[in-house]
C-alpha cells in the first residue's frame, strides 16, 4: 500500500497548488466533488452497484445543513445533522434498492433521486422550491475564503483517509468479492444484501459530508444540485477519472468542475459541449484517466529501471530442471 | 364535484395513455437490449418538436402526427447503429453515461434550433373545442387522444402477440441467449427494437403537443415518470407497463383535484407503496 501513500502525497500537492490557479470557491468545489466521486466509487467501482441517484443524498445533506445554519445553529450541530439525515434516508432507500440488481437497481435509485427532487421542489416553505435555498451563513471562523478552503481541504483529507481505510479493510475486500462474484460471496456465507446496504450507506454518508460543506461554499443550495442530471455528472466523474482506481475519480471531479467553469463562460449551450466530452469518454477512453496515466507510467518505468535486467516474468533464461 | 372528478379521470386517462406509450417503448428497450435508455425522454421531446415544425410547414396536424414519429425513428436508428451498438458488451455505467450524454446533447440541440422559450400548439380544427358528453363537457382533442393511443397500443399488442417478429421480441425479453442460439440475428433485433421504442416515444411526443405544449425540458421532465412506471410495472412486463402507465396518469389526474402541487410527488408515493409490498413490481416475475 506504499503506492497509495505516494498518491495521497500527490493529491496533497494538488490541493496546495489548485488555489493558485483558481478562485478559492472553485477550488473548494473541486474538493467537495472529489469527496462525492470517490465515495460514490466505493459503491459503483468497488461493489459494482451502479447508483444513478447520489445527488439525492448530496442535496439532502446540503439542505439540512443549510437550513440549520440559517436557523442560527452552530456548524458543529448542523454538519453532523446533515450527514445523519443523508445516512438515514440512504439507509431506508438502500434497504429497498439492494434487493434488486442490474437495471432494476439503476431504475430504482434514479426514481428515488427524482422523488427527493420533487419533495424539495414542492416544499417551497422550507426548501425555497425552484429558487433554491439562499442566504446560508458561514460560521465566523470560516468567513475568509482562504480559511474556508483550508477547512474544506482538512475535511477532504479526513474523508480520503477514512475511505482509503475502508476499501483496504476486510469490509472493502467483501465489497470487491461481491462485485467479482456475488454467487460465490453468498455461497461462502456472506449476507450480500447486508454488505451491499453497507456500501450504499457508507457511500451516501460521505456524499452527505460533501453536501454539508457545499451548502457553505456559495451560501446557497440551488435545486439543480439534487436533480438527477447531477447524478449523471457524478457518473461522468467516475468514468472520466477511472472507476477502477481509488484516486481516479478525483481527476474526474476536478476535470468536471474545470470544464463546466470554462465552457459555461464560452457558450450558453455548454451542456452540449459536456455531452460531447461524455460521448468521447464512453467511446474512446474506457478505463478513464487513471488507466491512461498508469499505462504511460508503466511504459516509462521499464526503460528507467534496469535495462540489463530482464523482467521477472520473462522466460528467456532456460529453466533449470532439478532431478 | 362529479363533473370535476369525471373530467379529471378523463384527463388522467389521456395523460396515462401517453405514459403507457412511453413506458412500453422503454420496457421493450430495457428488456430486449438490456440498456437503461436515458435518451427516451429526449426522443419524446423530438417527436413533439418535429410535429410542431411539420404542421407549420404543411399546415396539417395529421400529416405531422404520421411523419414526426418516423423522423424520431431515424434519430433512434442513428443512435443505435453509431453508439449503442458498440456498448452492448460494455458495462451498464458506460451505456448509462452515453445515453445521458445523448439526452444532454439533443436537448441543447432543441434549444439551439427551436429556442429556449416554450410555446403551445393548437389541435386541428376538426378536434378543436369541446364536446357535450351529457354529464360533462370535454375537449374533443383529449378524447381523440385517448381513442387514438388506445388504437396504437392495441395494434402494438397485436404485433407483439400475433406476428413472428413480435414473438422474437418477446422471446428477446425472456431469454436473449436462446434467441441467438435459434439462429436469429440478434443485432437486427436490437436495431428494430430500438427503432420501435423510438417510434413509440416520438408518437407520444407528437400526440402530447396540443395538450402539454412544448418546452425544451419536456423530455427531461417525463423521463423519471417513465422509469417510475417501469419500476411499478415490474421490469420487462409490457401489459404491466400499459396498466401502470394508465394508473399513474389517473392518480395524477385525481390528485390534481385535492392537492395540485403534489401531482408529481404522488407517483413516487405509488412507487414506494408498490416496492414495499411487491419488490418485483406489480407484474414482475423476477
Amino acid at each position: 500500500m506504499m503506492q497509495n501513500k505516494y498518491l495521497l502525497l500527490i493529491t496533497l500537492a494538488f490541493v496546495v497548488v489548485i488555489p493558485m490557479f483558481m478562485p478559492p470557491s472553485t477550488s473548494a468545489e473541486m474538493l467537495i466533488f472529489g469527496i462525492i466521486a470517490v465515495s460514490t466509487n466505493i459503491m459503483v467501482g468497488y461493489t459494482g452497484m451502479l447508483s444513478f441517484g447520489q445527488a439525492a443524498y448530496f442535496g439532502i445533506a446540503a439542505y439540512t445543513a443549510g437550513l440549520m445554519l440559517k436557523a442560527g445553529m452552530p456548524l458543529i450541530l448542523a454538519a453532523p445533522a446533515g450527514v445523519l439525515l443523508a445516512l438515514v434516508t440512504s439507509g431506508i432507500v438502500g434497504y429497498f434498492c439492494v434487493k434488486r440488481t442490474g437495471l432494476y437497481f439503476i431504475c430504482l435509485t434514479f426514481a428515488f433521486n427524482q422523488m427527493f427532487y420533487f419533495i424539495a421542489y414542492v416544499w417551497t416553505d422550507v426548501t425555497g422550491g425552484e429558487d433554491g435555498l439562499p442566504g446560508i451563513p458561514r460560521p465566523d471562523f470560516l468567513n475568509d475564503d482562504i480559511t474556508f478552503y483550508v477547512f474544506t481541504a482538512v475535511v477532504f483529507f479526513a474523508c480520503m483517509i477514512a475511505m482509503l481505510k475502508i476499501v483496504n479493510s476486510p469490509l472493502g475486500l467483501v465489497f470487491k468479492l461481491i462485485r467479482e462474484n456475488p454467487n460465490r460471496a453468498e455461497a461462502i456465507g456472506y449476507n450480500i444484501q447486508l454488505f451491499k446496504w453497507f456500501s450504499f450507506v457508507i457511500a451516501s454518508s460521505f456524499t452527505g459530508v460533501a453536501g454539508t460543506i457545499y451548502a457553505m461554499v456559495y451560501s446557497i443550495v440551488p435545486i439543480d444540485q439534487i436533480h438527477w442530471l447531477k447524478s449523471g455528472d457524478i457518473i461522468f466523474m467516475l468514468l472520466f477519472g477511472g472507476s477502477g482506481s481509488f484516486f481516479g475519480p478525483l481527476i474526474g471531479a476536478a476535470a468536471y468542475i474545470w470544464m463546466s467553469d470554462t465552457f459555461s463562460v464560452i457558450w450558453a449551450r455548454w451542456p452540449l459541449m459536456m455531452g460531447v466530452v461524455f460521448v468521447f469518454v464512453v467511446l474512446f477512453m474506457r478505463g478513464g484517466m487513471a488507466e491512461l496515466i498508469s499505462n504511460i507510467y508503466n511504459r516509462f518505468k521499464k526503460p528507467n529501471g534496469d535495462p540489463e535486467k530482464p523482467d521477472d516474468t520473462s522466460t528467456d533464461k532456460p529453466v533449470e530442471v532439478r532431478s | 364535484m362529479t363533473f370535476l372528478v369525471l373530467s379529471q379521470i378523463l384527463n388522467g386517462l389521456a395523460i396515462g395513455m401517453l405514459y403507457a406509450l412511453m413506458a412500453v417503448g422503454l420496457t421493450l428497450i430495457l428488456g430486449v437490449l438490456n440498456i437503461p435508455n436515458f435518451a427516451h425522454g429526449v426522443l419524446y421531446a423530438l417527436g413533439a418538436y418535429f410535429t410542431y415544425t411539420i404542421s407549420e410547414l404543411t399546415g396539417s396536424f395529421y400529416v405531422a402526427i404520421l411523419v414526426a414519429p418516423f423522423l424520431v425513428v431515424l434519430v433512434g436508428f442513428v443512435l443505435e447503429s453509431q453508439g449503442i451498438k458498440r456498448l452492448y458488451q460494455a458495462h451498464h455505467d458506460y451505456q448509462l453515461l452515453f445515453l445521458f450524454a445523448v439526452a444532454l446533447i439533443l436537448q441543447e440541440v432543441i434549444i439551439i434550433v427551436w429556442g429556449p422559450v416554450g410555446f403551445s400548439v393548437l389541435p386541428p380544427a376538426a378536434l378543436f373545442g369541446a364536446v357535450d358528453l351529457g354529464l360533462l363537457v370535454y375537449p374533443k382533442y383529449r378524447l381523440a387522444l385517448v381513442v387514438f393511443s388506445a388504437l396504437v397500443i392495441f395494434s402494438l399488442y397485436f404485433f407483439l402477440t400475433r406476428t413472428n417478429l413480435g414473438a422474437i421480441l418477446r422471446a428477446g425479453i425472456e431469454n436473449r441467449e436462446m434467441v441467438t442460439v435459434l439462429g436469429i440475428d440478434i443485432n437486427k433485433v436490437f436495431f428494430l427494437t430500438f427503432g420501435l421504442g423510438a417510434y413509440l416515444a416520438g408518437m407520444a411526443g407528437a400526440l402530447a403537443t396540443p395538450i402539454m405544449g412544448l418546452t425544451p425540458s419536456m423530455g427531461l421532465d417525463i423521463l423519471p415518470i417513465c422509469f417510475v412506471i417501469v419500476v411499478v410495472a415490474g421490469l420487462g412486463s409490457i401489459p404491466g407497463a400499459i396498466i401502470a402507465g394508465i394508473l399513474i396518469g389517473l392518480s395524477q389526474g385525481l390528485t390534481t383535484i385535492w392537492w395540485p402541487e403534489a401531482t408529481n410527488v404522488v407517483i413516487y408515493i405509488m412507487m414506494g407503496v408498490t416496492i414495499i409490498f411487491r419488490p418485483q413490481g406489480l407484474f414482475g416475475i423476477r
